[in-house]
This record gives structure tokens, C-alpha cells and sequence, in this order.
């Protein structure tokens, strides 16, 4: 059974704009899956359907098989969340807020909790409001985890942290998951985070799943062409050809990102649109999320 | 040993992991019947996920380069593991690009061989008798009736990894 399971999800802002336009998603046990798009694009409302804290506008969410809006407590039991945006009661000491999550949680494991203290080397005495930005987060995560949840969701958990404690905060997610074998989604706008910690991208843009694939496939099969600016071949031709993914028209030349390995892109170049010297290279996820998106109709 | 990942690197993780171990196999860092670091435990040293760790540990493993013994840990096989023929395909894709590069630089097979030699040294390899460059007719022949080739610097480069198509 999967963790996660979402079908055909619509969602609406007010207003009528669709945030969020039949997607579907599925995560299984074990896997880490980076969640990335614009601003916008539909990345926290997706979290907030998964968590139950929406509801889908259509099609159906299933978290462990269970829906998360029915068995709103016995899901929130077994998941764990972060979020850039979420605020600890400023004037409660750690311990406090600790005993708080304790209190909510039967599964919570205080060996655990104690060895994440110690590790973030956070004094139980302190207030909220007396802690770094770092370590404030870190407290949150250290909530979010200690009951072992099987599927921790961190919305954009990095941000606003500088690179140590975004590493620090990456190590305990990994070494949780060694540990429990937690599922974990996380969105990032760090596409290094993203290529270091996960094993399957989920790309949303406008609402929509531009991509969903392992990751190293994705790295390893597809391409970015660079083609003359002359006239030779059309936006649109190369829209059309089966693999091409977006073009971006730019002063210099058209650059059309294909989901074919390098060779496989000059070959398909080469049959169909009779350009057979058009160099072909393997791209990073930052270039691929730029010319992505900024190659969409 | 020590690893090093960079994640904006041209090459997926798991293939760096992959390449790294490789590297130390060849340069002789990881001697036959070493122990590696668990999967869990490279894992939270290179902050990756797991499952890209375990990914790099199955391919090596089908390489034949390492082994895994149930509750025992994960080792470094022995040389007579390394399926010759997987090898030798991996090793043409790296030649063609060597001497593709060496013909654009207008440098000679004689100085790309001793280029070879230079490098040899340099990674303290023991020469490897009759292999690569002593056979005197070039990359092409290699290993043919010698001991399977030691491991290139290269090995994992399909030859659809390179940048320009085959022909």
C-alpha cells in the first residue's frame, strides 16, 4: 500500500483560479520525493490536501490507505510536518512545547527526542523566542519526528536557514529515515537539496505535474538541444516531435529540452528536422527547471 | 575512505558514488576483501538518500567489483569478478573519447600512449603485464588475450553518456 495517494486532485483558490489541476501522485514507503515549482505552483496547497488540512475540490486523497479529512486524527498520528511559515508559541520554553507534542502523540519516543536535544544542542530552558531561526526550526522538526511518523512532509523546511543549518536539518531527516524507513516529501526551491536527498522528482507548474520521475532517469535521460536561430526549425515543429518537453526562444538560438538521452535527442534531431551538428548536453536540475518552465506555451 | 558528492555535478549521485569507489578500487585505496561503509551509514555521511547509496552498492555489486554477505557488511571482490567483456565495453567508450579529443588536440597515439604510462605511475598502479599500451598496436587490441584490463579512471561512461552521437 502506498503512503500517499492522490488521484486526480483538483483544488481552487478563491476566486475561482485552480491551484491545483488533476494531479496525481503516489509515494511509497521509504522513498524521498523533492516536490519543486514556482511560487505559486501549487506546492503547499498539495502538502495541505495531503495533510488533510484541505480538502481536494475533486478526486480523492488517501494517506495509508485512509482518508485524511475522515481519519483526520488517527492520519495526523502517523505523519510529521514542517513548514517555512510555522510559528512556535514565542513564549513557551522547549521543554513546553515538547511536552505539548508528547501529550498528542502515543507513539511519541522520548529516547529519541532526547538524543535530537542533545544533538541540536538546544537547552530545554530556553524560549522559543530567544532561538536562532536554525534552531527554532530545528525544534520544530525534532516535534514533527519524534513519534516516528511514517511520513514526514516538509514544506520548504529550509528556508530562510543558512547552508550549516540546512545541511544539519537534511542529516537528521536522512538519519531518520534510516532509522524508521519514514517516507518523506519535501519542497524546495534548492535544487542541490533536492538532488542530494531524493530519489523521485515531482515538478508542479501552473497547478499541474510537469514531471514525476526518478530522479537519476532524469539526469541521465534527458537533454537540452541548442539549436541555430535562423530559421531553420520552428518552435512549434520542435514542440511536436515525441520527447520535447519545452523550447525557449532566445536571441541567440532556440534551446528545446527533450526527455532523451543526449545521443538519442541528436539522433531524433538529425531524422526529423534534418539538423544533425545541434550539440546535445545532459543538464542539472537548476538549468532544467529554468528552461522548463520558462519553455511552457 | 572518504567521499566527496557534488549534487550540481553533470553526474547523478549514485554514478559519483560509483566512480569514487571504482577510483579507489583502481588506485588500490580499497585492497580485495575490504569492508565498505554500511549503505545506512555512507548514507548519513554524504547527507543522500538511501536509496540512492543502495542504487550505487547494486550496480557495483553487478559490476562484480563488490560483495555483499547477509549481516556480514558489503566487501570489495576479488578481481576474477569483474566480468571482462561489461569491462572492456566500458573501457572502448572511454578510449574513443581519448583519442577523439587527442585527435582534435593533434596529439599522437604514441604520446597518448605514454600519456597512459605517465598516468600509471602517477596512480601507482603495478603494471599490469600484458595490457593496456604494451601490446604496441594501440587501445584497440587491449586485453584481448591478457588478464581482464584494470578498472579506468572512467568505467561507468555508457557510451550514450557521451555528447556527441555515436557516428
Amino acid at each position: 500500500m502506498n503512503v500517499v495517494e492522490l488521484n486526480n486532485v483538483d483544488q481552487m483558490y478563491a476566486g475561482g483560479v485552480l491551484a491545483l489541476s488533476d494531479v496525481n501522485v503516489s509515494i511509497e514507503a521509504g522513498q524521498v520525493v523533492g516536490l519543486v515549482g514556482e511560487n505559486g505552483a501549487g506546492k503547499t496547497t498539495l502538502m495541505r490536501i495531503a495533510m488533510g488540512m484541505l480538502g481536494p475540490r475533486r478526486g480523492t486523497v488517501r494517506l495509508f490507505g485512509l482518508d485524511p479529512r475522515r481519519d483526520a486524527v488517527g492520519v495526523k498520528r502517523r505523519i510529521g510536518y514542517v513548514s517555512e511559515d510555522q510559528i512556535l508559541p514565542p513564549f513557551l520554553r522547549v521543554d513546553r512545547v515538547i511536552d505539548l507534542h508528547r501529550s498528542l502523540f502515543p507513539t511519541w519516543d522520548d529516547a529519541l527526542a532526547r538524543r535530537l536535544a542533545e544533538r541540536f544542542k538546544i537547552s530545554p530552558k530556553a524560549k522559543i523566542r530567544t532561538l536562532s531561526k536554525g534552531q527554532a526550526r530545528q525544534v520544530a522538526l525534532l516535534c514533527a519526528v519524534a513519534h516516528r511518523p511514517e511520513l514526514l512532509l516538509l514544506d520548504e523546511p529550509a528556508g530562510g536557514l543558512d547552508p550549516a543549518a540546512r545541511r544539519e536539518f537534511l542529516e537528521t531527516s536522512i538519519r531518520l529515515l534510516n532509522e524508521a524507513g519514514t517516507a518523506i516529501l519535501f519542497s524546495s526551491h534548492y535544487l542541490t537539496d533536492v538532488e542530494r536527498m531524493a530519489d523521485r522528482l515531482v515538478m508542479l507548474h501552473d497547478g499541474r505535474v510537469l514531471i514525476d520521475s526518478d530522479l537519476d532517469t532524469l539526469r541521465e535521460s534527458y537533454s537540452l538541444a541548442l539549436l541555430p536561430a535562423n530559421g531553420t526549425v520552428s518552435r512549434d515543429r520542435l514542440l511536436a516531435l515525441g520527447g520535447c518537453l519545452g523550447v525557449r526562444e532566445r536571441s541567440e538560438g532556440l534551446r528545446a529540452l527533450f526527455a532523451l538521452a543526449p545521443g538519442e535527442t541528436s539522433e531524433l534531431l538529425a531524422e526529423t528536422v534534418g539538423i544533425g551538428d545541434a550539440p546535445c548536453h545532459r543538464i542539472g536540475l537548476e538549468e532544467m527547471f529554468i528552461e522548463l518552465v520558462g519553455g511552457q506555451a | 575512505m572518504q567521499l566527496f558528492i557534488a549534487p550540481g555535478d553533470e553526474l547523478p549521485i549514485y554514478r559519483q558514488i560509483m566512480r569514487q569507489i571504482t577510483d579507489a578500487i583502481a588506485g588500490g585505496r580499497l585492497g580485495p576483501g575490504e569492508k565498505l561503509a554500511s549503505q545506512r551509514d555512507l548514507a548519513e555521511q554524504l547527507v543522500v538518500s538511501p536509496l540512492t547509496v543502495k542504487k550505487a552498492y547494486d550496480e557495483l555489486e553487478r559490476e562484480g567489483l563488490i560483495r555483499t554477505e547477509r549481516g556480514r557488511g558489503t566487501f570489495v571482490g576479488e578481481r576474477a569478478a569483474v566480468d571482462p567483456e561489461r569491462q572492456r565495453q566500458h573501457l572502448r567508450a572511454g578510449a574513443r573519447r581519448l583519442l577523439s579529443r587527442a585527435r582534435l588536440s593533434g596529439v599522437s597515439l604514441a604520446e597518448v600512449i605514454a600519456l597512459l604510462h605517465e598516468v600509471e605511475a602517477e596512480l601507482g598502479l603495478a603494471p599490469a603485464g600484458d595490457g593496456l599500451g604494451s601490446t604496441g598496436d594501440g587501445l584497440g587490441s587491449a586485453g584481448g588475450d591478457g588478464p581482464p584490463a584494470p578498472l579506468s579512471d572512467h568505467p561507468f561512461d555508457q557510451p550514450h553518456d557521451q555528447e556527441e552521437p555515436e557516428s
